[in-house]
Formats: C-alpha cells, sequence, structure tokens
C-alpha cells in the first residue's frame, strides 16, 4: 500500500473520510465496519431507549452479568495482552518483536476503547460513574481498582503511543513510559482478574489463580489479535509487508510464543474443569454443565487444541494461512472462555424465588449481540483508521538490521 | 447504638407469604420483585418427599460483601447496622448482585416477571421507574436510604424498613408489634406475620428478646461459612432446617 501518512489533524481527518473512496483491505474493513458499527448501535440505542435495560436477558434470578460483561473483559484482556506483547522490544529488548510493537500499542488502545464502550452501554448509569467512583475512593473494591488501573494503563498507551508516533523509539522518558506501562497492564488484567477471584460466594471463579488466568490468557488473546492483524494489514499476503515484519511473519519466533501461551492457557483450562469436576463444594455444579454444553468443547478442541498442534508442526507455524487461521480461532475461542467463564460462575442459583433444581438458562438477546457486534466494528474501524493513518509496521531505523538477523533465528 | 436484626421462628413459620406481600405494599415492589420472599422447595424424593419454605429478606450483613464490593460506596452500612443502597450514587454495575450470597438484591429495568408489565401499565414520573397505585406517601420516600419508588437503572433490596425502624425511639431493645406504642417503627413483615414467626431487635443489647432466643432457641445464620454474619437468625427447633444445599444433585 503506497500511502502519505498523514502529519496534522486534518490532513488524518481527510484521510479517513477519503478512505470511503479508495479500494484495498483497510479501505474495505473501515467501510464495512463503520457501517456495521453505525447499524449495530443505532440498535442498541434505539432498544435502550424503548425497552432500557430490560432488553437484555439478564435477570436479577440468575444471571446478573451477561455476554456485555464477557465482551467488555474479552477485548479489556486483548489490549492488555498486545501491550505484554509490545513490551518484548520497548521493555525486555527482544528487537526482532520491534516490528509489531507499535501496531500492539495501537491495537490495545482500540481493543480498550471498544471494552470501554461495551461496558459504558451495560451500565446503568455510565456518566453517574466519572464522579462517583473517584469520589467514593472505595479501595475494598476490586472494581475500583481495575477502574483505576486500565485508566492509567490507557493513558500511559496514548502517550506511548504518541512517542512511537514523534519516532521517539529510545529516549529515557519513552522507556520510563513502557516500563510504566507494563507495570499497570499487569495489574490492571490481574484486578480484572480478581473483580471474579475475590468471589467466595461463587467457587466457579474464587481464588488468586483466576488473576493469573487472565494475565496468561489475556497474552494468549493479545498474541492472536496481532498475528491476526498483521496479516490482514497486508491483505494475508507477506510479500505486501516491509521486509522486518516479513520475516517476523515467516519465522517460527512468534509462532513458538504464541503455540507456548495456547498450552499454557489449555492447561490452565483443563485443570481448572478437573478440579471443577472432582470437588464437592456447592456451586461447583456449574462445571457438570458446562462440560454438556458444545460451546465448551469447541472452545477447548477446536479453538485451541487444534491451533495448539498447528502452531507447533514446523510446516505449518511459518505458513502465514496457517497462522492467520490458528489466530483467529483462538480469537473465537478466547470470546467463548469469556461468556461461558462469566456465565457458568452465575447459573448455579443461590436464594431466589422459587427454588431452582437446575442451572439457569441464559441466552444472550439480540440486543447483547449487537452490543457484541458494536464491540467488534468499533475494534475493526479504528484499528482501519489507525493502519491508514499512522503506519504501524514502522519501528526504529537502527534496530532494524539487527532485529532482521535475530528474527532469521 | 442499636445493632438492629431479625429472628424467624422456622417451627412457627406457616409458608403463608403474608410478609411479602405486606413487604410489596409497604416498598412500592413492582410485582414478582420480592425484597422479602418465601423459597419453597422439596426434600426427598417420592415417596417420602417433603415440601419445605424458607423465609429470606435481605441478612443485613455485619460484614456485607456487597458493600465491600460497590465501586462507589452506593451500598453502605449504617451506625445501627442496616445494610442500604444509595440510589443517587448507584452506577447499575450489578458487581453487589453477583456477590450477594443470598440472591436479595434487584436490578430496575430487566424484564417483568408477571404480565402484562406494570412500568407500563402505570408509568413513572420524575424518574420514577413506575407509578404504583398504592405507593408510600411522598414524605417517607429517600432514595439515599433506598427507600420508595427506585428511579431507572438501580439496584433495589430489602432495608428492613428503613423509614420505620430509624424513628424508633433510641434506646428500644425490641419492635414489637404487639406493642401499640412501637407497631408504626416495626417492620411491615414482622407486623404482618399472623403465626408471629418473625421478631425485631437490638442485636446489642443482650436483654433484648432477639437476643435471648438467639441464644436461648440456638439461632443459626444461612450460608455462615461465608463470613459475611448475617444479622437474621433463624430458629430452627425440631422441623425447621436452614438449607446449606443448591439443591442440584451433582453428577457426572
Amino acid at each position: 500500500m503506497n500511502f502519505t501518512y498523514p502529519k496534522t489533524p486534518s490532513e488524518a481527518v481527510s484521510g479517513a473520510l477519503k478512505m470511503f473512496g479508495e479500494s484495498h483491505t483497510t479501505a474495505t474493513i473501515w467501510k464495512l465496519s463503520v457501517a456495521v458499527l453505525l447499524a449495530s448501535l443505532a440498535f442498541v440505542f434505539y432498544m435502550l431507549f424503548t425497552e432500557g435495560h430490560a432488553a437484555f436477558n439478564t435477570s436479577s434470578d440468575g444471571v446478573n452479568w451477561g455476554s456485555a460483561i464477557a465482551t467488555y473483559v474479552f477485548f479489556a484482556l486483548i489490549s492488555s495482552g498486545l501491550t505484554i506483547i509490545a513490551s518484548l522490544s520497548t521493555v525486555f529488548g527482544f528487537k526482532q518483536f520491534y516490528p509489531i510493537a507499535k501496531r500492539c500499542i495501537w491495537l490495545a488502545i482500540v481493543t480498550l476503547i471498544a471494552g470501554f464502550s461495551v461496558l459504558a452501554l451495560e451500565l446503568g448509569h455510565p456518566f453517574r460513574m466519572l464522579w462517583a467512583v473517584p469520589l467514593g475512593m472505595q479501595i475494598h473494591s476490586p472494581m475500583f481498582w481495575m477502574g483505576v488501573f486500565y485508566t492509567i494503563d490507557l493513558g500511559l498507551l496514548l502517550v506511548k503511543f504518541y512517542l512511537m508516533w514523534k519516532e521517539d523509539w529510545d529516549s529515557p522518558f519513552s522507556h520510563f513510559i513502557g516500563n510504566a506501562g507494563f507495570m499497570a497492564v499487569i495489574l490492571a488484567s490481574g484486578m480484572l482478574g480478581l473483580l471474579f477471584g475475590s468471589m467466595a460466594m461463587r467457587p466457579m471463579w474464587f481464588g488468586s489463580a483466576t488473576s493469573v488466568f487472565y494475565i496468561l490468557s489475556g497474552v494468549l488473546s493479545g498474541a492472536a489479535a496481532i498475528v491476526f492483524s498483521v496479516h490482514l494489514a497486508y491483505g494475508f499476503n507477506t510479500k505486501n509487508m516491509p521486509e522486518p515484519l516479513r520475516l517476523l511473519a515467516q519465522g517460527d519466533q512468534l509462532p513458538k510464543v504464541f503455540a507456548t501461551l495456547i498450552g499454557i492457557v489449555l492447561l490452565f483450562l483443563l485443570t481448572r474443569i478437573w478440579v471443577g469436576l472432582w470437588s464437592n463444594i456447592d456451586g461447583m455444579e456449574g462445571f457438570v454443565a458446562l462440560l454438556k454444553t458444545p460451546w465448551f468443547h469447541i472452545e477447548v478442541w477446536v479453538c485451541l487444541a487444534l491451533p495448539f498442534l498447528m502452531m507447533l508442526t514446523p510446516s505449518m507455524q511459518v505458513d502465514p494461512k496457517w497462522q492467520v487461521r490458528a489466530s483467529f480461532l483462538v480469537l473465537l475461542g478466547m470470546f467463548i472462555e469469556r461468556l461461558q467463564f462469566i456465565v457458568a460462575g452465575q447459573n448455579v442459583p443461590m436464594f431466589k424465588g422459587t427454588w431452582m433444581n437446575a442451572v439457569t438458562p441464559y441466552t444472550p438477546s439480540l440486543t447483547e449481540w449487537a452490543l457484541v457486534a458494536v464491540g467488534i466494528s468499533a475494534a475493526l474501524a479504528l484499528y482501519a483508521l489507525g493502519d491508514r493513518l499512522f503506519n504501524l509496521s514502522d519501528a526504529p531505523k537502527v534496530s532494524m538490521e539487527a532485529a532482521g538477523q535475530l528474527a532469521r533465528g | 447504638m442499636a445493632k438492629w436484626g431479625m429472628v424467624i421462628d422456622l417451627e412457627k413459620c406457616v409458608g403463608c407469604q403474608a410478609c411479602t406481600v405486606a413487604c410489596g405494599m409497604e416498598n412500592n415492589r413492582l410485582p414478582g420483585e420480592n425484597w422479602q420472599d418465601v423459597i419453597f422447595f422439596t426434600e426427598g424424593t417420592y415417596p417420602s418427599a417433603q415440601l419445605k419454605w424458607f423465609p429470606r429478606p435481605c441478612q443485613h450483613c455485619e460484614n456485607p460483601s456487597c458493600m465491600a464490593v460497590c465501586p462507589t460506596g452506593a451500598t453502605y452500612k449504617t451506625e445501627d447496622g442496616v445494610v442500604l443502597v444509595d440510589w443517587d450514587k448507584c452506577i447499575g454495575c450489578k458487581y453487589c448482585m453477583v456477590a450477594c450470597p443470598y440472591g436479595v438484591r434487584f436490578y430496575t429495568d430487566e424484564k417483568p416477571l408477571v404480565a402484562p408489565d406494570m412500568r407500563k401499565v402505570h408509568e413513572g414520573k420524575e424518574s420514577h421507574s413506575w407509578n404504583p397505585p398504592w405507593k408510600m406517601p411522598d414524605a417517607r420516600e429517600d432514595w439515599k436510604h433506598g427507600v420508595g419508588i427506585q428511579p431507572h437503572d438501580v439496584v433495589s433490596k430489602c432495608t428492613f424498613c428503613y423509614h420505620r425502624i430509624s424513628k424508633a425511639p433510641k434506646g428500644t431493645p425490641d419492635l414489637d408489634p404487639q406493642d401499640p406504642k412501637l407497631r408504626e417503627f416495626t417492620p411491615a413483615c414482622v407486623v404482618t406475620c399472623a403465626p408471629g414467626a418473625r421478631f425485631f431487635g437490638d442485636l446489642s443489647n443482650p436483654e433484648s428478646n432477639v437476643s435471648r432466643m438467639i441464644g436461648d432457641k440456638r439461632g443459626v445464620r444461612l450460608l455462615d461459612q461465608l463470613g459475611n454474619k448475617p444479622q437474621v437468625y433463624y430458629l430452627t427447633g425440631d422441623g425447621g432446617a436452614v438449607p446449606s444445599s443448591r439443591a442440584i444433585n451433582k453428577k457426572v
């Protein structure tokens, strides 16, 4: 793609508008995602103004948090994972990963914005949150700290991206922002896990391992998102990529990191289900229900075990086609995981109304699915915008030769 | 300062649900959204199955997990031991609902539990979620304490009829509805309980009737192992039981 990247805000706006008339992969994603975003947002607002949150299939009688919270968690953890992957080069000095660092940071920003947008539409009073949370200072609440750390995370991501845009890769300030961002994102994603892990009354969520799982599965989601988006940006053709990026995309280093992460998450999921089925503690019955749903098996076997094998097979791991397939499956699997984890933790009934003798069913409503579409299309639209306007494959010039050599192994 | 608590004698409770209806009328509840519920369930299998019931208001815990998780401080505990929701601070995140082990909290805007949807039949005015024909006097409405017809998109729950008990004479050990002077300060469910299975009083006063009953009759608390330490005690005697299981048979 031969573009002139805009230098001023007005050039950026005209560049975004011009994209409606262009015909390349990024422009197609932009046009489609803007259309889907407008349509789904219009539908969600219509339903919220006419039905209110009654348009959701959540209820006080069972599943209080549904697909909207799962979508928020899905995007927030992708964002955290992408920041951690960007840190491989910007914090830990693995120079071979520099060609994806800027794209990771931009994607981390847009996925966090997409996640926050979905969360805001799920909340009863999103604007009240802006003053009630800081003034409340409820330091005992994991949700309070999640908000604090994700806000800091977003601020640092924006500063880091601005510095990268200005080609400041190596100044002490840039390094400081990178280091601070890494710490903030570990705390943010860990606290998001603790938001669920603190719930002693919901044994399927309970435990500090939930935090660790959230961080690790977040990194896996981030890895899948960056593998997929790199190939998407170049029309699934590595020949279009600049050389340092092509070397990374065709090499076996990123796929090996990817495979390791899939393996860890798979092990975590399987050991969790083992403990869940074995344990007799009240409230663990949800694991039995989980095992009976086809979605659980699609997630574990199709969306994790299969990509794990793909990325371990030497011929497949360096083939962009299989990398794209594996990353798409992992992203799908992670979405299923977020939804299943959140729903299964709630649908073993506690004390409400007429005694329930079964797991409370939950299926997202059309409005809730539209909210999922809002999140995905917002992330894709902003991603396409960044891809067109900010030269996301940029990397520090002096380091690139060394990076190329490292990527070759 | 008093620490208000409730004692429910399960041997006396007949499962008539008068408490549920009285609570609904007193607190302007939507049909089906019962701040105070009586849960019916069966134990055992045919031919030796038993029908049981269990009255369940908010437990007004000593260590309420709902309060600990609230990111804004909308859920708080008063000095006299009552857990309340400030509807002016609630952002509707529902974290408290997720954290409450007793399932006693309600979100205002959900699918109607009873048809037709009373919120559409009696549409609310001035931010009220609905306009019930039997509403409490406006002077008693108090959103800071979660009292009255709740606004849109907030969480609500039993207040121990805070608008009544907070007006009780200071130092009263028990709010006994048999005493004409105290009747108007006693929670509606206690006043209406026909078999007299409910008692309300000051748990911090060892001389109160509720404290003595808890000691003499071995009062137990629901899901005590979770550490929330409810201020609602149940007297089980020989016939009653506090359900400890979620009643799902685990079959792998």
